[in-house]
């Protein structure tokens, strides 16, 4: 098994803290220490305050401090949790992504802000089961956004996000601890890279963080039938250019495209990756499934049966190539 | 079914009280100070802050069926809740809960101030708030546990759960937005012109997002009937309060925008109702907005029933807060203390007030089995009620 998410995560930011004297990490109750194997990290009792610092239930303080810092040269990561998501949405949107453009490259703000991201849990009702806001963020001119899938791609995208000089938003899923083994010493996975997690020849499956594990049970069902499918993994979605590479690649091969996302069907990424591809390569074969346009509903039988999971993907598949 | 005891046991009450020559309320204030017992000494000392204060004291004026029924209302928060807690230790509970206990008394004061045209506004901890504004206990556990009958046939849980009819603006997910609500539908009765009030609860961590402050401000530039109440129970989800606020005081906050701001024991019923009845009063007569932080404790953790037993009352072993910091306030029980003073002050024997507990506690069974019973709802109502018309399609096939 390799290390955890939240063990990865912490692991590069602790080797970033250790690296640069002035790296802060400000967060709201997620306290930062995590146990894996034995071993533990406790960036609070490593580093201590000022440079690690829980806050009140304040995410315009915790964003906004951070841009603040970051501008002033004292880089900074804000974490918040996933039902505060939006609250500091005016913050990156008119600020963090604008200030480069608009003091015509003198002023940056190189912070990160890690976003803790829902899943469509059943009995959370609304407001806390609302996945896919990372779509959002992306239509926002000047912002990175990263949606690592496993523990390694966490660590890695956490360094880069750290050592970019851009405003960088870190999507954190609470994914499971699959995939390659997460090695000690810091290393980077870069922003604008997207992984092909399987090679095929019959259909493209695109989608990332909780639809990887449902793609991939996707791909060993139609694997059983005799279809290969190749599943591609965008890990970053702006900028988004170098992630459609592999995916054109794939599709000009397969001449079907299927992805599948957690978030809701309208203006989403999944929309941007079908439309993109659509454009360069017309003719092509595309679907989408996603979580329909509507809130999530608390109860498990309404929930499990709106959102995506690895059975509808090969059904709709199948359906794409045989039918 | 949960309304009916309250007005029999008053009239037994009543009649016990006048039978054995009761002393009314007042005449027994008078006499505390002589008798020096602690409950006594608590009682005289909110009776004098209460004068000083407000100029009366109200909750004297309470007649002896509204004690009752505030003391049955606060069991029912803790008994159902209580229900709630053993439910998710059993496994399988299909919801999530923060619970309320500890914190009945500010709910059961802050509500008996209310008409039932007033508003509330509610937190992710407010099931507290819906039983004190008259909700249904079986209707909220058969919308706790995600049924197709519940308050919101299942859509919305523990954290939405809501009785729009009773004046209740929702309990809300996302701390502090409550504040801005309730000071939205404070604006609202101004235009509309009537004499209502409206009143947010939020915590101790729900004044430092925006909303707290948008909404005091406004309240207090144009007078607004809004009553902010500050649930201080010392936590933010697990961060101590007082790590994160330079301020012990809360509601000094309100001074800054203009606002009177009240200090309770918000474990002393009474105490809370004579807050709320001071600032109700003085926005029912357009003399505008009352913040009351009311000092509280949350004996279960932030949410789920972790460091908690089927049985036993409390959660112990957190990380975060010392077990015996929970002892102190279980000690300070709010309902233990309001019953306290019933039988002292005789509007309640023992007999009777044991009597209100095991009905209470049927009640609660009750809307145990009533919840379990109900139907689950249909897959595709899922797709409904995102707009008033119509449904939205499917798009995972």
């Amino acid at each position: 098994m390799p290390k955890n998410m939240h063990y990865a995560i912490l692991e590069a930011i602790q080797g970033e803290m250790r690296r640069d004297k002035l790296l802060v990490l400000l967060y709201e109750y997620q306290r930062p220490s995590a146990g894996w194997q034995g071993r533990s990290i406790n960036l609070e009792a490593e580093f201590g305050r000022p440079r690690v610092q829980f806050c009140a239930i304040d995410e315009q303080w915790i964003v906004g401090a951070a841009l603040g810092m970051a501008m002033t040269g004292v880089p900074a990561i804000a974490h918040i949790p996933s039902m505060a998501t939006f609250i500091p949405f005016e913050l990156m949107f008119n600020h963090a992504g604008k200030l480069r453009h608009m003091t015509g490259g003198q002023a940056a703000f190189p912070m990160v802000l890690w976003a803790d991201m829902a899943t469509r849990s059943p009995y959370q009702g609304g407001q806390h089961a609302d996945a896919g806001l990372e779509s959002a963020y992306a239509r926002l001119a000047g912002l990175k956004i990263v949606v690592p899938s496993n523990p390694y791609d966490a660590k890695g995208l956490m360094v880069s996000a750290i050592r970019d000089v851009d405003p960088v938003i870190f999507c954190h899923y609470p994914m499971p601890a699959t995939g390659p083994d997460v090695p000690d010493e810091p290393y980077t996975v870069p922003i604008g890279e997207a992984a092909v997690r399987t090679e095929g020849s019959d259909i493209t499956l695109v989608g990332y963080a909780p639809q990887t594990v449902e793609i991939a049970k996707a791909v060993e069902e139609l694997a059983k039938d005799g279809i290969r499918a190749e599943f591609i993994d965008p890990r970053t979605l702006a900028p988004l250019d170098g992630v459609m590479e592999p995916i054109l690649q794939s599709v000009k091969k397969t001449g079907r495209l299927l992805p599948a996302d957690e978030g809701s069907y309208s203006f989403s990424n999944c929309t941007e990756i079908v439309a993109r591809v659509a454009e360069a390569l017309p003719g092509v074969k595309v679907k989408r499934l996603a979580f329909p346009d509507a809130p999530a509903p608390g109860a498990p039988e309404m929930i499990n049966y709106m959102k995506v999971d690895a059975a509808k993907i090969a059904a709709a598949a199948r359906k794409m190539v045989k039918g | 079914m949960h309304h009916g005891d309250s007005q029999g046991q008053s009239t037994q009450a009543e009649t016990r009280r006048a039978a054995a020559g009761g002393l009314s309320r007042r005449a027994f204030v008078q006499r505390l100070g002589a008798l020096g017992a602690g409950t006594a000494a608590a009682l005289g000392s909110r009776a004098e802050s209460a004068r000083a204060q407000y100029g009366v004291n109200w909750s004297d004026q309470l007649p002896a069926d509204q004690l009752v029924a505030m003391y049955t209302d606060m069991l029912k928060i803790r008994l159902w809740e209580t229900k709630v807690k053993d439910l998710i230790l059993k496994g399988g509970f299909r919801g999530v809960a923060h619970l309320y206990v500890g914190e009945e008394a500010i709910a059961v004061g802050i509500c008996r101030a209310l008409r039932k045209d007033d508003y509330i506004a509610s937190t992710h901890r407010g099931h507290g708030h819906l039983i004190a504004k008259g909700g249904d206990m079986a209707k909220m556990l058969a919308e706790i546990t995600h049924k197709a009958t519940g308050y919101c046939k299942g859509y919305g849980g523990s954290l939405h759960i809501t009785d729009v009819s009773l004046g209740i603006l929702g309990m809300n997910g996302i701390v502090g937005a409550a504040h801005l609500f309730a000071a939205g539908a404070a604006y609202g009765i101004k235009v509309r012109g009537t004499d209502q009030v409206a009143v947010s609860f939020g915590g101790d961590g729900s004044l430092q997002n925006s909303f707290f402050t948008s909404a005091a401000n406004a309240a207090a530039a144009w007078k607004l009937p809004w009553i902010g109440v500050i649930e201080n129970n010392g936590y933010q989800i697990w961060v101590r309060a007082r790590e994160v606020y330079g301020t012990v005081d809360l509601a000094k906050r309100a001074e800054g925008f203009g606002i009177e701001g009240r200090v309770v024991d918000g474990n002393d019923v009474l105490a809370v109702y004579n807050a709320a009845k001071y600032a109700v009063d003085k926005a029912r007569a357009g003399g505008g907005p009352t913040v009351i932080e009311c000092k509280t404790y949350r004996w279960y953790d932030h949410y789920g029933a972790g460091g908690a037993r089927i049985g036993v009352d409390g959660a112990f072993g957190l990380g975060y807060r010392s077990d015996r910091e929970v002892r102190d306030w279980m000690a300070k029980d709010p309902i233990r203390r309001f019953r306290h003073f019933l039988i002292s002050d005789r509007v309640l024997s023992v007999e009777q007030a044991d009597k209100i507990e095991a009905d209470v506690a049927k009640a609660v069974d009750e809307a145990a089995a009533f919840a379990e019973a109900q139907p689950v709802p249909k897959p595709e109502d899922g797709l409904k009620n995102v707009f008033a018309q119509g449904a939205v399609p499917l798009r995972n096939v």
